[in-house]
């Protein structure tokens, strides 16, 4: 590892251990230890107009040692600070599932976390606090499996030396699997004429199979459905250091719409670190509730939850664009949804052979 | 009140009324066969009753001497028997005594005295001396020695059961260790089944009379149980006897008291017997028996100047040789006092005819006899009545409000005129138009039925009802002067009238200083003393009156301790200071508590009704002159609705006090677990945050006094400057004493206040602080002092000293 990045863990380790002096000077002064952090819920978000995403507002809330649950809350996030600021002294990292397990062996049980959600909200608070990434509390999610498949060549700095790595032809069928850490790729060179970021397994493996990907000289980025920072931190990458345009392609439903806004506009639960994630420039291919009537597709009714979503979509300030409101509304009137594999019932190759290529010269990504 | 208990008011009980009834039957006899009644039924009962109305007895005697009472009873296993024993520090009695007390079954004279007594529960210890008597054939064996007398005399007796009279079969000269008291001792017939109820009889007795000390031993007890006197507890106040309120009497009652009484008039009877009558009330009670007994004269307007009729020429016509002059002087006065009245009744006539033949005999020297001044009313009422409808219409007309056709009206109006006789015939009453409500209410009725079938038009009741309320307004009480007491007592209708007329008479509540309720005070340390709870609360009602009787209402709730968690709370009854045994089911007292919903007040109560369950106790005592009881053998209050709801009050006063400590407990308890819980992760953080940081070891405590909302006092010493400072990190105001005890002098205390103590002082300090605020005690020392400071007024949980 380079002399820089050991900065950086000397520098995150500081800013933590800061975060404990604040809490250790409250305890001197006889105050009332308290943490403050930005609410996070879609009411405390706004647009930063200079980066083009969307971040946290002023809101805060306060997790204050005066209730036993805040007491608890600052007690786990003491213990968290001391395992984080030792495991990047020696220099080893962790998933957030093995800080969750790895708890249990804590002798107190008040700081031991009660499920893997407390454990990975905690690490985002300590995130926020602190300003430092959790890759830089060498903190990883479990592989989310996400993968690239199409014309780049890339140079992955592994635990075990680099690889060059071709994503079409130094890799099956499956793809190129994106690591947690991202950062630690090297674009070399690339073929492509943009990025195609779609939703399920099945039509990935559909677009693949149809040589999509080949014909079209793009490179096929598989969500996983909502898709994982890493997923989200290449997708901007590709965008910014390659000049590709991105699309993306999901389902036509609420939740679906929302994998689209953490692409473009940056998630709600991780709003502070938009700047590093989110690609405005991402362009909304479908399925579109326009396609479901100009389509004529195969559809499911909308359930209740699917309506509250949409309805709540509607106030989201990152969905408050007229192509949203319209496209939402429309849904909300015909009550229905449709899944990308519908556009199967008009054929196995439709959909690489009418319907992207429709849609994609329609939004001016081909000719 | 059921109809068992009226009777039980009519006169000196129904014991002796039951007696009267038998007297062809032995005493024995008699006895076995109203045993229920008398609560000898069984033997397990038997043993109750006969211990309840000993220790009644003694209760009532050392409280008549004014004597703390000190009661020891005692029940022993003698062969085939059982033998009770009770002893009392009371006054003694007299040989002459004897028998009346405790041989005279069943004469009790308390059921008719208005007074708060116990002996209203039993039927007199009489009758545990006679079933004694009967089952083991034993006489009563009774040791008295009255006060300063050097030796107690030793008695046995027997009641002959053809007589009915007491013999005393033994009479000697005795040594007692008691200065003084009585002890009575019966052997019979029982079994120890209903031990648990005794036990509770008890106990009871000594939770409802905190004033008594009271021992109890029973066969396989290796120790008496005592019962020991609350300290400082007085005799209860004594009791007046009251004289029965009008309300409270029933009609027997009122027959046996007006055949008793020495007075003449209603009146004079009214304002002797009663409570509360003085001689207005009288006169009200007389006005409406009158009016129930002889109606009220119709009285009717003059004839106006356009009518036929001339009361003047009338009544001169009426008069025969008395001189013109004096004739014209006479009419004239008589038709001028009549114009001016308005309205006039044939009473009212005849009060004028009087007076304008008196003053007529005065002015003209001759005499207006009796039947001349018939005559002279005779015309006058004849001419003052010979029109009728039109003063009717008037009447009806204002009374029916709902404007109805005139046509209707008038029809009404000339139909009721007939109703009313003219002068000439008909009986004295119907001549003079003296009619009572129901009579006017015929008349009304008739007429109106017979409006309705020819005009087609109805009077409803509420109309007709009116009519008869204008009527009754417009005519005159009759002042005939009500028949005497004798007549009315030996008239069962003319004694009924006069009841209604008490009853319907407003009359001031009784007197209630006749009642000696415990005091909420004494109800609090009767439970204190014998349940060990954790919290105890007790009211008590004002007085308040059902029938004419005045009664307190008292309730007590222990809560916690030592109190069986599991299963129902507990439900003690008292009347009058006596436990209530048996027929828990039947009580009103029972009834109320069910009523109430339980879970307001914290405690638990399946389905929301019913017996809550927990630990506690309530208790409710009733005072009265009259308890309402259920039946004769007075073990349940019967649901009087005015009782029910005192009742309801007194526990719901208790209640409340009860949510308030238990809410109190709960955020206590609340307070405490968020505090053990903080209090283990606070320390661990500390030690944690001391660990990453590396710094020194933290000392948390004042973080804690603000996190738990604590009342934090700090100590702050610069320069001989001593700074106490009290912050309130609580949300209500803190009122607290601070004591800073000081091993120098102070100097400049600020209105705080000093005392020296054996080198010491005791600087005190009573601060109000608000919530969030703070508040700082100042002074000075000289040298190097020491400090010790307490701090009073606030709970341990709220409270952090760092001084």
């Amino acid at each position: 590892m380079s002399s820089e990045t050991k900065t950086q863990e000397e520098e995150a380790r500081e800013k933590l251990i800061g975060l404990a002096e604040e809490f250790y000077d409250q305890f001197a002064e006889g105050d009332v230890p308290t943490m403050s952090i930005p609410t996070r819920t879609k009411s405390n978000i706004e647009y930063d107009e200079d980066m083009n995403v969307w971040v946290y507002g002023d809101r805060k809330s306060t997790r204050s040692a005066k209730t036993v649950s805040g007491a608890e809350k600052l007690l786990k996030a003491t213990y968290a600070i001391d395992f984080l600021a030792q495991q990047l002294e020696e220099d080893r990292s962790s998933t957030l599932r093995e800080l969750y397990y790895l708890s249990e062996s804590w002798d107190l049980e008040e700081a031991q976390f009660n499920s893997q959600d407390e454990s990975n909200d905690l690490i985002e608070d300590l995130e926020i606090v602190s300003d430092v990434t959790r890759e830089d509390f060498h903190m990883r999610p479990e592989e989310s499996g996400a993968t690239i498949m199409g014309p780049l060549k890339l140079r992955e700095q592994t635990r075990r030396g680099e690889r060059e790595i071709h994503c079409q032809k130094d890799v099956g069928e499956g793809g190129y699997q994106i690591p947690n850490n991202p950062d630690t790729i090297e674009f070399l060179e690339n073929d492509a004429d943009f990025v195609l970021c779609v939703e399920t397994g099945g039509m990935r493996d559909r677009l693949v199979e149809n040589g999509f990907d080949e014909e079209y000289n793009v490179i096929v980025v598989h969500l996983k459905g909502q898709p994982a920072r890493a997923t989200r931190r290449i997708t901007k990458r590709l965008h910014d250091e390659l000049d590709l345009p991105v699309t993306v392609f999901t389902d036509g439903d609420p939740w679906s719409y929302r994998i689209y806004g953490s692409v473009a506009y940056g998630s709600i639960k991780s709003a502070h670190l938009s700047e590093h994630l989110a690609t405005p420039e991402a362009q909304f291919i479908g399925i579109r509730p326009a396609d479901i009537v100009e389509y004529d597709l195969p559809t499911d009714p909308l359930s209740d939850s699917d309506i509250n979503a949409l309805e709540s979509e509607l106030e989201d300030p990152r969905f408050q664009t007229e192509f949203w409101k319209e496209q939402i509304e429309l849904q909300l009137d015909i009550g229905k949804k449709a899944e990308q594999q519908a556009l199967a019932s008009r054929g196995l190759d439709f959909v690489t052979e009418t319907y992207l290529p429709e849609r994609l010269t329609e939004m001016g990504i081909i000719e | 009140m059921t109809s068992f208990q009226s009777q039980l008011g009519d006169g000196e009980g129904i014991a002796e009324e039951l007696a009267q009834s038998q007297r062809a039957i032995s005493i024995a006899e008699f006895f076995e066969k109203n045993k229920h009644m008398l609560g000898f039924d069984s033997g397990a009962r038997a043993l109750v009753t006969a211990v309840k109305e000993a220790v009644d007895n003694a209760l009532d005697a050392c409280e008549e001497a004014g004597i703390l009472p000190d009661i020891y009873v005692e029940i022993q296993e003698a062969g085939d028997y059982y033998r009770l024993i009770v002893e009392d520090n009371g006054p003694g009695i007299t040989k002459q005594q004897l028998p009346k007390i405790f041989g005279k079954l069943l004469y009790g004279s308390r059921f008719h005295a208005r007074e708060q007594n116990r002996g209203q529960q039993g039927i007199g210890i009489s009758a545990a001396v006679l079933y004694s008597q009967l089952t083991s054939g034993k006489p009563a064996k009774i040791t008295s020695r009255p006060k300063g007398q050097a030796e107690a005399q030793y008695f046995e007796l027997i009641v002959d059961t053809d007589t009915n009279e007491p013999e005393i079969s033994v009479d000697e000269t005795t040594a007692w260790e008691r200065p003084h008291g009585t002890r009575i001792e019966l052997e019979m017939e029982a079994n120890m089944r209903a031990r648990s109820s005794l036990r509770e009889y008890i106990q009871d007795t000594a939770v409802v009379n905190p004033h008594a000390r009271i021992e109890f031993m029973e066969p396989g007890l290796e120790e008496s149980l005592k019962f020991e006197r609350v300290e400082g507890a007085d005799l209860p106040a004594e009791t007046e006897e009251i004289r029965p309120h009008p309300h409270g009497v029933e009609l027997g009652t009122l027959l046996k008291m007006l055949e008793a009484t020495d007075s003449y008039s209603i009146s004079g009877f009214m304002q002797g017997e009663f409570t509360r009558v003085g001689q207005k009330t009288a006169d009200s009670v007389i006005a409406n028996f009158n009016d129930r007994h002889f109606g009220r004269g119709m009285a009717w307007s003059p004839p106006a100047s356009h009518e036929d009729a001339d009361i003047a020429a009338a009544v001169e016509d009426a008069v025969a040789n008395k001189g013109a002059t004096a004739t014209a002087a006479f009419a004239d006065a008589v038709t001028d006092a009549i114009e001016d009245r308005g309205r006039v009744a044939h009473h009212d006539i005849v009060a004028i005819v009087d007076e304008a033949a008196d003053e007529a005999e005065a002015d003209h020297d001759k005499t207006f006899g009796s039947a001349v001044r018939e005559n002279a009313v005779e015309a006058a009422w004849a001419a003052v009545t010979a029109e009728r409808t039109s003063d009717l219409y008037e009447l009806v007309d204002a009374a029916t409000t709902v404007r109805k056709d005139d046509a209707a009206v008038e029809g009404l109006a000339s139909r009721l005129a007939e109703k009313f006789a003219d002068p000439a015939d008909a009986d004295d009453d119907e001549r003079r138009h003296r009619l009572t409500r129901e009579q006017f209410r015929e008349y009304v009725d008739r007429a109106a039925d017979m409006t309705e079938e020819q005009d087609e038009v109805t009077f409803g009741e509420t109309a007709r009802e009116n009519i008869v309320d204008e009527l009754w307004e417009v005519a005159g009480r009759v002042p005939d002067d009500p028949p005497k007491v004798t007549d009315v007592a030996g008239d069962r209708d003319t004694a009924s009238e006069l009841l209604t007329a008490m009853r319907e008479t407003d009359i001031i509540a009784p007197p209630t200083d006749c009642l000696a309720p415990i005091t909420d005070e004494l109800v609090e340390s009767g439970l204190r003393k014998e349940y060990d709870a954790d919290f105890y609360a007790a009211s008590t009602r004002d007085a308040a009156v059902h029938g004419g009787d005045p009664f307190i209402v008292e309730a007590g709730i222990a809560y916690g301790g030592d109190l069986p968690a599991e299963g129902s709370v507990e439900v003690r009854r008292f009347a009058n200071r006596v436990p209530l045994v048996y027929q828990r089911g039947a009580c009103a007292t029972t009834d109320v508590v069910k009523s109430i919903n339980w879970r307001n007040y914290n405690l638990d109560q399946p389905g929301g009704s019913g017996i809550p369950n927990g630990p506690a106790v309530i208790m409710v005592h009733v005072a009265s002159t009259n308890v309402p009881f259920t039946s004769e053998s007075k073990d349940a209050i019967a649901n009087v609705p005015e009782m029910e709801d005192e009742i309801e009050l007194a526990i719901r006063e208790a209640a409340r006090e009860l949510k308030s400590y238990l809410n109190k407990r709960q955020s206590m308890q609340q307070r405490r677990e968020k505090q053990d819980k903080l209090a283990t992760i606070l320390p661990e953080m500390a030690e944690k945050l001391t660990e990453v940081t590396e710094s020194e070891e933290l000392n948390i405590d004042d973080s804690l006094a603000r996190i738990m909302n604590n009342v934090l006092v700090e100590r702050e010493v610069e320069d001989g400057t001593v700074r106490l400072v009290v912050e309130n990190n609580d949300d209500t105001n803190a009122e607290l004493d601070v004591t800073d005890i000081v091993s120098v002098e102070p100097a400049d205390t600020n209105g705080a206040q000093v005392v020296e103590m054996d080198g010491e002082w005791f600087v005190k300090w009573s601060p109000t602080v608000a919530a969030g605020e703070k508040a700082v005690l100042e002074y000075s020392v000289d040298d190097e002092a020491e400090f010790t400071v307490s701090v009073d007024g606030i709970e341990d949980e709220k409270l952090t000293v760092d001084a």
